[in-house]
């Protein structure tokens, strides 16, 4: 498989559609509309790149996610914020210990998972918040090892988590009552199969494979579900010192990568497509 | 010239448990200094090791090659607040070796062996990431040839690993030859009391 950068979004400055000083977190809505969590705004954007809507999140925006019922999850230092599909907030959960910094956030059946990069896990709620048990800590290292500061998952069709585990060098599989089901991934510093540096991948997301970010240098890669590479996306627009680059993938197997430096989403598209 | 410190607030000072962590035995030495002196050290804001932004560079080694001490006074120190205690760390091994039967990197980076690493806790004998490492440097082998820090600097690492100046071993020459030869101005004098401070605590050169 081969990728081509088709489109950049966003980008530093204090336009509408830009980021000033940060961009952290991306998601992809069924209508294959782009969210962005950047600075303390969420910003949606409509399928052609076009700003659509923005609206302000109380404290800095680390992650974000999009239910199935439309709603917009925002994850923050001790807090999610829950908006509706025009950006109203109907519903903020906040708890000191388990929501310490909400890196990530997504959805099983019925229940709300959040990656807790303070306590390097992930949680998982019930619809109301409530919480159910905590995955990703029954190991030696009491935890995922993220020496990135981030907690990055995503949740497959048949529900079941991919979680980046950085520090291993490893995408793992987890069920959401935490059960560890395997892995994919191995450190290699020069095989692009493998993942090199101290620790990769940062960031994961999944549809019909499994994608991934990785740092110094930063590159998306695509996996299939057995961890058999299949594409290597290493554009040069990349800053070189970004990491921790979000990704999301839409329906047409669009790939969406958050550039942390320039504060720019690059989109890159098959070229089969 | 600066003012002169109480002998009160040097040892408030000297206590402070980052600061001895980060100066080790130079924290000792450097509280029978005169008060007032001034002492060397190395700015990792401007040094070319550890300065963000040059990603790809090679390694400087003027630092050992241009002091006037044997093995040089400036050496790599660990300042294990930051460090991610990551299974494969680019300081301590050369990651871009061939993978042993382990999944480790086969070499070692440090040319003079000055890195060891423990496990933190029991080991896990199976599965060499399922650990925590404590990164340990060995400042009588170090030279300061700065490979360590260089790979540890964001965002291939955290940025723990900086280049120090040791006052136990400094001579602190009036026109220090590292600062002299130094492409990116990166050592200073600086206050006695400055040098006892954590280093995120000193004013910034720049």
């Amino acid at each position: 498989m081969e990728y081509r950068q088709i489109q950049t979004i966003g980008g530093k400055g204090n336009a509408p559609g830009q980021f000033a000083t940060s961009l952290r977190g991306l998601a992809v809505d069924a209508h294959g509309q782009l969210y962005a969590a950047g600075d303390s705004e969420i910003k949606l954007y409509d399928a052609a790149g076009r700003l659509k809507r923005r609206w302000s999140t109380a404290r800095p925006v680390l992650s974000v996610a999009v239910a199935a019922d439309g709603a917009v999850y925002a994850g923050q230092l001790r807090q999610i914020e829950i908006f509706d599909a025009a950006g109203k907030l109907i519903d903020t959960w906040r708890d000191e210990t388990l929501l310490g910094r909400v890196t990530s956030i997504g959805f099983v059946k019925d229940g709300v998972l959040a990656g807790d990069a303070a306590d390097r896990a992930i949680r998982h709620f019930d619809r109301n918040g409530k919480l159910r048990n905590t995955i990703g800590k029954d190991n030696p290292v009491n935890g995922l090892l993220i020496p990135n500061g981030v907690v990055d998952f995503a949740v497959d069709a048949h529900g079941v988590i991919h979680a980046a585990n950085p520090g291993k060098h490893r995408v793992e599989r987890y069920l959401p009552t935490g059960e560890l089901l395997g892995h994919i991934g191995r450190f290699h510093g020069t095989d692009p199969a493998g993942f090199g540096g101290c620790c990769n991948p940062t960031n994961v997301a999944v549809r019909d494979r499994i994608y991934v970010t990785e740092k110094a240098g930063p590159r998306a890669k695509v996996y299939d579900f057995d961890g058999n590479l299949q594409a290597v996306i290493a554009s040069p627009a990349f800053d070189p010192n970004c990491k921790n680059m979000s990704v999301a993938v839409d329906g047409r197997g669009v790939v969406y990568v958050a550039d942390t430096v320039k504060l720019a989403i690059f989109v890159f598209q098959p070229v089969n497509v | 010239m600066s003012e002169p410190v109480s002998r009160r607030d040097l040892l408030h000072n000297v206590v402070r448990g980052g600061v001895l962590a980060t100066l080790g035995g130079g924290a000792l030495f450097l509280v029978k200094k005169a008060n007032g002196q001034v002492v060397w050290q190395v700015d990792a804001a401007r040094c070319v090791n550890s300065r963000l932004g040059d990603t790809g560079a090679e390694a400087c080694k003027l630092c050992t090659t241009q002091c006037v001490v044997a093995l040089s006074a400036v050496r790599a120190v660990n300042e294990h607040s930051k460090c991610g205690r990551c299974s494969i760390c680019p300081a301590y091994f050369n990651i871009t070796s061939a993978v042993d039967e382990k999944g480790l990197p086969s070499e070692k980076l440090c040319p003079r062996d000055a890195i060891t690493r423990k496990p933190i806790g029991k080991a896990d004998p199976e599965d060499p990431a399922n650990n925590f490492y404590e990164y340990i440097i060995d400042e009588e082998k170090c030279d300061g040839c700065g490979k360590c820090v260089m790979k540890c600097k964001e965002p291939l690492g955290l940025g723990s690993i900086v280049l120090r100046v040791r006052y136990d071993k400094c001579v602190n020459c009036n026109r220090c030859a590292i600062s002299r030869s130094c492409p990116k101005d990166a050592l200073h004098q600086i206050p006695l009391e400055q040098a006892l401070r954590p280093p995120e605590l000193r004013p910034r050169t720049e």
